[in-house]
């Protein structure tokens, strides 16, 4: 059997690309490891809305909502004090929201499938098939080959398919942060509510630097379901083994901080799970993003955006898997010379513009003392100011009172403000 | 040689598993549903009967449609086609009613069957009853925990193996007959592509205007079995204490605790 197009996963960038096809007239396979569209995915919590407004607008009609985001919190945490900034909208904004991925990914499934797209699920597709020319001509699960004019690789992080072609090398624990993360339910939603000072449906983001990581590169983030909060720790992996925590229980750590602690009493974990995550984003992009017969989309072409407190990665998927159906419609072959219209697209759009604009924030990113001092002086100077004895500070010497009890320098912490500035 | 294997769309992990307080029952909404585990034992010993004596595995289910992915992915395993009984005069069935459609649909679709294969007991409702009931409603006999066999002209050699005693049994039975398959002692071949890819063409679904079968014996009216009530089995709560230090003193410390708990 032959299809035009095969897709491989099942996730926001496979199946962006199969409904458009599909839409279009052609005939369209997406093969999924999992047991169902989404069941191996994982991510923080949030998906940002402008983007999906120009190249999925169908969400706004059915797709799964659980919150609109209108309140962002950061925090600086140490073991013993924390020093939160919080923005807030009054006004019903629709900005980004949070959702369970999978919610929303079989939503894309449906509409997908009504299209016309057939998804075949419980599928691990093992390599991709080339001819004697070195084009891609299809897929190999198990014994059995599917020939395509085209495929769409959006396997997601864990690119085993693009390795196994010689396209990628095997991922550096450089490039990738690993992600765990608690689902901890409440009896109600009113009571999610009341715990983190939300309006009724109003949705919280939450960063959280310093404690969760124990001070290395990466942080915690806690978003809000329905009746629910996603609460988790991202880690760089080139970090791990300074870790003194196993990585598995950082979440669990974090929830048991004293600060969060009162914030989740009484919820009852009903999920928990693990996942990398492609934060050094365009800089472990494959050489290029098309090949004869081969487009790469979603998060194995490293199209994540990560900042440290905002991190982007649903809608650069959803956008990559649009643009590359909109290339195979265009294409008059199946040739990489036809396919380059792909990259072309890719740089027209918000994709490549913007990974381009934050390619240093990952560097900076995995700064080693750039958490901890930050976290450490932050939440020092802070109680200083506050904390009222035989002296009453200014804030100037605030700062420098948590700058002499932490041997922070200043100096060096303003250098690196003035490069998080300019590169976040 | 035609076999059936008898398999539920069931709760895929003992850890999906959540009882609704009100009612008592079991919640599948929003989980979705898999071929029972144990059932997929089955589909693989059947699989490997066809594959010695040929013929052909027709897998058989009583399920609303939320149970034809479950049937697909059996289909991707290698079985020929499947027959969904499916009808909402069906619903609520205990283990007894949901035998009786499943024996009737076997007389109807698949009258010159020859063996019917079933898992030894589901992961969400563990009765393990089905096989049994089967059994009893078609009028054959009925072995079970086997985990092998071979087939002689009519006679199937049946093995199988009962935990307790720690016995090794030998069956000899005249076909057709029903069996149900020791869990674990298979190890169920992997979906395959090329199967997966149109497994729903090879799909039937009956519902009872086919079947014709007497409302009062089917679904929550055929169902003779009362659950009078489900409690969820609660947990001592943890202690949470977390013992810090060298191995050696930790284990000493834990030792200490335990005994002052009155566990050692």
């Amino acid at each position: 059997m032959k299809f035009d197009v095969v897709i491989v996963g099942a996730g926001p960038a496979g199946l962006a690309a199969a409904y458009k096809l599909a839409s279009a007239g052609f005939k369209v396979v997406v093969l999924e490891r999992g047991r169902e569209p989404g069941a191996k995915e994982l991510y923080g919590g949030r998906i940002y809305a402008y983007w999906l407004d120009k190249y999925l607008p169908e969400f706004r009609k059915d797709a799964p909502v659980d919150r609109w985001v209108r309140r962002e919190r950061v925090s600086f945490l140490t073991e013993d004090k924390a020093l939160t900034i919080e923005t807030a909208v009054v006004e019903k904004e629709k900005t980004s929201f949070v959702v369970p991925l999978v919610s929303f990914v079989s939503w894309m499934a449906k509409l997908a499938q009504n299209a016309g797209a057939k998804i075949v699920t419980e599928t691990p597709v093992d390599i991709l098939v080339k001819d004697e020319k070195g084009r891609i001509t299809g897929v190999q699960s198990g014994p059995d080959v599917l020939q395509a004019d085209y495929v769409v690789d959006a396997e997601g992080v864990n690119r085993l398919l693009l390795e196994r072609a010689g396209i990628v090398k095997k991922l550096e624990p450089e490039l990738v942060a690993v992600g765990v993360k608690e689902v901890l339910k409440f009896e109600n939603k009113k009571t999610l509510e009341e715990r983190l000072g939300l309006g009724e449906d109003e949705g919280l983001a939450w960063a959280i630097a310093g404690y969760p990581t124990e001070y290395l590169p990466g942080g915690g983030f806690i978003y809000t379901y329905k009746d629910a909060l996603a609460l988790g720790v991202v880690v760089y992996m080139r970090n791990w083994e300074k870790l003194k925590t196993p990585v598995y229980d950082l979440a669990e750590k974090l929830r048991l901080h004293p600060y969060m602690a009162p914030l989740v009493k009484g919820a009852s974990l009903q999920e928990y799970g693990g996942h990398m995550t492609p934060v050094a984003g365009i800089n472990m992009a494959p050489p290029r993003f098309y090949y004869d017969g081969l487009l790469i989309a979603g998060d194995a072409a490293g199209f994540l955006l990560h900042t440290g407190v905002l991190i982007r990665g649903v809608d650069f998927a959803v956008a990559s898997g649009v643009l590359a159906a909109e290339a195979i419609k265009e294409a008059r072959s199946p040739s990489a010379e036809d396919l380059a219209v792909y990259e072309k697209k890719l740089r027209s759009s918000f994709i490549l513009p913007q990974l381009e604009k934050f390619r240093k924030a990952d560097r900076l990113l995995s700064d080693e003392s750039l958490f901890r001092d930050l976290a450490l002086l932050s939440t020092e100077a802070a109680y200083s100011y506050f904390n009222i004895d035989e002296n009453h500070r200014t804030l100037f010497e605030a700062v420098r009172e948590a700058s002499k009890k932490t041997s922070i320098s200043l100096v060096k912490l303003m250098i690196n403000m003035i490069k998080m500035v300019r590169n976040l | 040689m035609k076999i059936v294997a008898l398999t539920k769309a069931a709760v895929p992990l003992s850890s999906a598993i959540r009882i609704d307080p009100k009612t008592g029952t079991l919640v599948r909404e929003g989980v979705p549903l898999t071929s029972n585990a144990w059932d997929r034992d089955a589909v693989e010993f059947a699989l490997k009967l066809k594959d010695k004596y040929g013929g052909e595995v027709i897998a058989l289910s009583m399920a609303p449609p939320s149970g034809i992915p479950a049937l697909e992915s059996l289909i991707g395993m290698g079985v020929d086609r499947a027959i969904l009984a499916s009808d909402r005069v069906f619903a609520g069935a205990d283990t007894w009613a949901t035998a009786h459609v499943l024996a009737k649909t076997i007389e109807k679709y698949v009258p010159d069957y020859d063996l019917v294969v079933a898992g030894e007991e589901t992961i969400d409702s563990t009765t393990a009853h089905i096989g049994a009931q089967t059994a009893s409603w078609l009028g054959v006999p009925y072995v079970y925990y086997v985990y092998d066999a071979e087939i002689k002209g009519r006679t199937l050699i049946a093995r199988r193996f009962l935990e307790d005693e720690g016995v090794d049994e030998v069956f000899e039975v005249e076909m057709p007959a029903v069996i149900s398959v020791l869990k674990g002692s298979q190890v169920p071949r992997e979906v395959r592509l090329s199967r997966k890819l149109n497994a729903r063409e090879y799909i039937q679904i009956v519902s009872n205007k086919e079947l014709g079968l007497e409302p009062d014996c089917v679904g929550l009216r055929g169902s003779p079995t009362v659950v009078a009530g489900m409690a969820p089995a609660t947990y001592p709560p943890r202690k949470k204490v977390v013992i810090q230090g060298e191995p050696a003193e930790v284990v000493k410390k834990l030792v200490e605790i335990l005994k002052q708990e009155g566990v050692l």
